[in-house]
């Protein structure tokens, strides 16, 4: 990437109200082509919804977003990812700080094997967020109410947070990643290991989340697509087929290959 | 089955599941089953029936060395055959001779008198010099004291020694067999626990010879292993499995440490020799080069341990901690070596507990030396476990016969206890989620 005083294409293309704007993103895993020129916008105080088969890079793409990516040794990126106008992936952005502000939710919850207190207080005592024991406990409880969990676990704070339910354990892994008061949360499959009661009040939760930030969130499931996001984007193979409203993309689709999936054709 | 079966759907196909072929092949697998079942048992018996007949054998030729046969008498410590200014000289000797001729008056010829001098081990003087030594006030009375009784008299409260073997034949003759019946028939003979085996350093008298030295100079051989090769050994392995590139350097150096870990342990007693002794000038039969020998040895143990330990750390974790913006270095520390701690804690103390039982090397810098006294650091010269029973082994008295088997003994309760310690780790740090 070469830095002039002219605007890149992707500054030149954001959309207005774009938290995140990717522009020609390719992703190569050794001689994979994983991600082939995708460009999307994530607006702010929006969920958009990433739907696709198995293995379309939908993943793969969400990573990049918070340079998760980094982490594997073969894999390379390409392309632009601009926050708020700055691109991730320039040589002075710290990726570590990066990931605080780019919060993620994984597809099984991890929660760390301590207690719930010092799960959700991990972000906030790393990056330094709390000047005082008192500070870091608002932090943790207005966490946990966030993440509706706070009623659950006020009396077992100190008690491990492995200990919780399925459910109550992927909200705790949602507080712990907006403790550190992220613009930005990605969700790679949050619901993918729970059953409907528990998948049902992390769709409500993200609902309640979109007043204050971006969401984006991979699914499987095109209803929870469609139950919880405004914006959705279909990848297919690596390629973004589709991106708009979601009521325009599951209503009266473009491309033929959208129809298909989500009237259950293939996928 | 026939072409237009193969044809049809799963649905459709008809299955004779009575079909002879078929409840014979079934037939056979559950023969196939059985076999491998009942090998694996066999196996294992077999294994286990190796275990009890080397437990069984070191216990029955050991057994006797756990006790040693005293014989209590009375000795008259004059004033003027010690100096009360000086407590430590004396005539010790003497007195021993002396209380023996007093129990045996018909004993007069000289010969006699010096032959039965020999039926108290040589230690017993010394004994009985520490007790005045302790307490000056014996000095003009008289002690009644059990002292350790030599090697062949040894033997024949213990059985060891036949009397229908015609006399010349045997270490005692029938003369002094008769002696020592009528110290029996008095009621002087006692059998206590044989303490001296764990209190006493190493000696040219089984009666006396002990295994303090040996233990200390493990103790110490073991310290510095550990110091050198734990911090080292959890360092290498973390920087390799975390932090090193893949490429063709890391993978020269993964295999290079795999292959070190097979490197037969008298290589790393010569290369200690050549290296430590020959190049640095270390002390020769020192803790201090033993343990640098060892830690050599358990190393590889230690990477190869802490290596997979931290490789089975599940990767949502180190995930879940790096997408909160973790360094590096906080998801090493805060996460993936806590989760580590049981495994490389493990294997650490196989290693050592391989270390602790290692003998070539040790042979080879000279820890087989004759050493009477235990060592006071890793400095003094010393000997270790596995090096006192290659000594044992190789003394000609009978008596080092079964000290060898109780030394073996002493050494395997050692790698019990260290395994058992391993295992309460493992238990203790283990956490679940």
């Amino acid at each position: 990437m070469t830095l002039t005083m002219e605007q890149s294409p992707a500054q030149a293309g954001a959309a207005q109200g774009a938290k995140i704007t990717a522009r020609d993103v390719n992703v190569h895993y050794g001689d994979t082509h994983a991600i082939q020129s995708v460009s999307v916008d994530i607006l702010d105080k929006t969920v958009t919804a990433f739907i696709g088969p198995s293995g379309c890079g939908k993943s793969t793409f969400l990573r990049c977003m918070n340079r998760m990516n980094d982490t594997i040794d073969i894999c390379r990126v390409t392309g632009e990812i601009l926050l708020d106008g700055q691109d991730i992936y320039a040589r002075s952005v710290d990726p570590a700080l990066l990931r605080a502000r780019v919060g993620m939710v994984f597809q099984k919850p991890n929660p760390f094997p301590k207690s719930v207190y010092d799960n959700v207080a991990y972000g906030p005592r790393i990056h330094g967020l709390a000047e005082t024991r008192a500070d870091l406990d608002g932090i943790v409880e207005d966490s946990l109410r966030r993440a509706s969990l706070w009623e659950e676990v006020k009396d077992r704070l100190h008690q491990p947070g492995t200990g919780l339910s399925g459910g109550q354990q992927q909200r705790l892994c949602i507080a712990r990643a907006i403790a550190t008061a992220p613009e930005v949360l990605l969700m790679d499959e949050p619901c993918s290991a729970l059953d409907p009661i528990a998948t049902a009040r992390i769709e409500e939760l993200i609902d309640e989340l979109r007043e204050s930030l971006a969401i984006v969130i991979v699914t499987h499931s095109m209803q929870q697509a469609a139950r919880v996001s405004q914006q959705t984007a279909f990848f297919h193979l690596g390629v973004m087929v589709e991106f708009g409203d979601t009521s325009h993309i599951f209503t009266n689709p473009d491309d033929k290959r959208t129809q298909d999936y989500i009237t259950g054709r293939f996928g | 089955m026939t072409e237009t079966a193969m044809n049809q759907t799963g649905a459709t196909r008809a299955i004779d599941w009575a079909d002879p072929a078929l409840v014979q092949r079934v037939a056979r697998r559950h023969r196939k089953d059985r076999m491998l079942r009942v090998a694996g048992l066999v196996a294992l018996l077999t294994a286990c029936l190796m275990l009890a007949i080397l437990m069984a054998s070191l216990l029955w030729s050991g057994h006797s060395a756990f006790t040693q046969t005293h014989v209590t008498l009375d000795f008259e410590v004059a004033a003027g055959k010690v100096n009360a200014d000086k407590p430590g000289k004396g005539n010790y000797r003497g007195i021993v001779a002396e209380a023996l001729k007093t129990r045996f008056p018909e004993v007069t010829s000289r010969r006699d008198q010096k032959a039965l001098v020999g039926i108290l081990s040589n230690g017993a003087q010394y004994i009985l010099r520490d007790a005045v030594v302790a307490n000056p006030d014996l000095i003009g009375t008289t002690v009644t004291l059990a002292v350790p009784v030599s090697d062949p008299y040894d033997q024949l409260a213990k059985g060891q020694i036949d009397v229908d073997t015609p006399e010349e034949n045997r270490r005692l003759d029938d003369r002094e067999i008769a002696w020592f019946h009528k110290l029996e028939a008095a009621g002087s003979v006692s059998r206590p626990l044989n303490l001296a085996l764990l209190v006493n350093a190493d000696s040219r008298f089984p009666e006396l010879a002990g295994l303090s030295g040996a233990l200390w100079g493990s103790f110490y051989a073991l310290l510095v292993c550990f110091v050198i090769s734990f911090p080292v050994g959890i360092a290498a392995g973390i920087y390799l499995e975390e932090f090193a590139p893949k490429n063709r350097w890391t993978d020269l150096i993964e295999v290079n440490i795999n292959n070190l870990a097979a490197v037969p342990s008298v290589v790393f007693g010569l290369l200690a020799l050549v290296a430590f002794i020959g190049w640095f000038g270390m002390p020769r039969s020192a803790p201090l080069v033993g343990g640098m020998t060892l830690s050599l040895m358990t190393l590889p143990t230690i990477i190869i341990a802490t290596r997979i330990a931290v490789k089975a750390v599940p990767p949502s974790i180190r995930d879940a901690a790096l997408g909160l913006g973790a360094s590096k270095h906080q998801v090493v520390m805060g996460h993936v070596l806590p989760l580590a701690v049981p495994g490389i804690l493990t294997g650490t103390i196989i290693g050592l507990a391989r270390a602790l039982g290692e003998t070539a090397p040790l042979l080879l810098i000279g820890m087989n030396a004759f050493i009477t006294q235990a060592p006071d650091g890793i400095m003094d010269s010393s000997t270790a476990l596995p090096t006192q029973i290659f000594i044992w082994a190789d003394s000609p008295e009978r008596g080092f016969v079964a000290r060898t088997s109780a030394a073996i003994c002493v050494l395997l309760a050692f790698l019990v206890v260290m395994n058992g310690f391993a295992v309460y780790l493992r238990k203790r740090f283990e956490r679940r989620w």
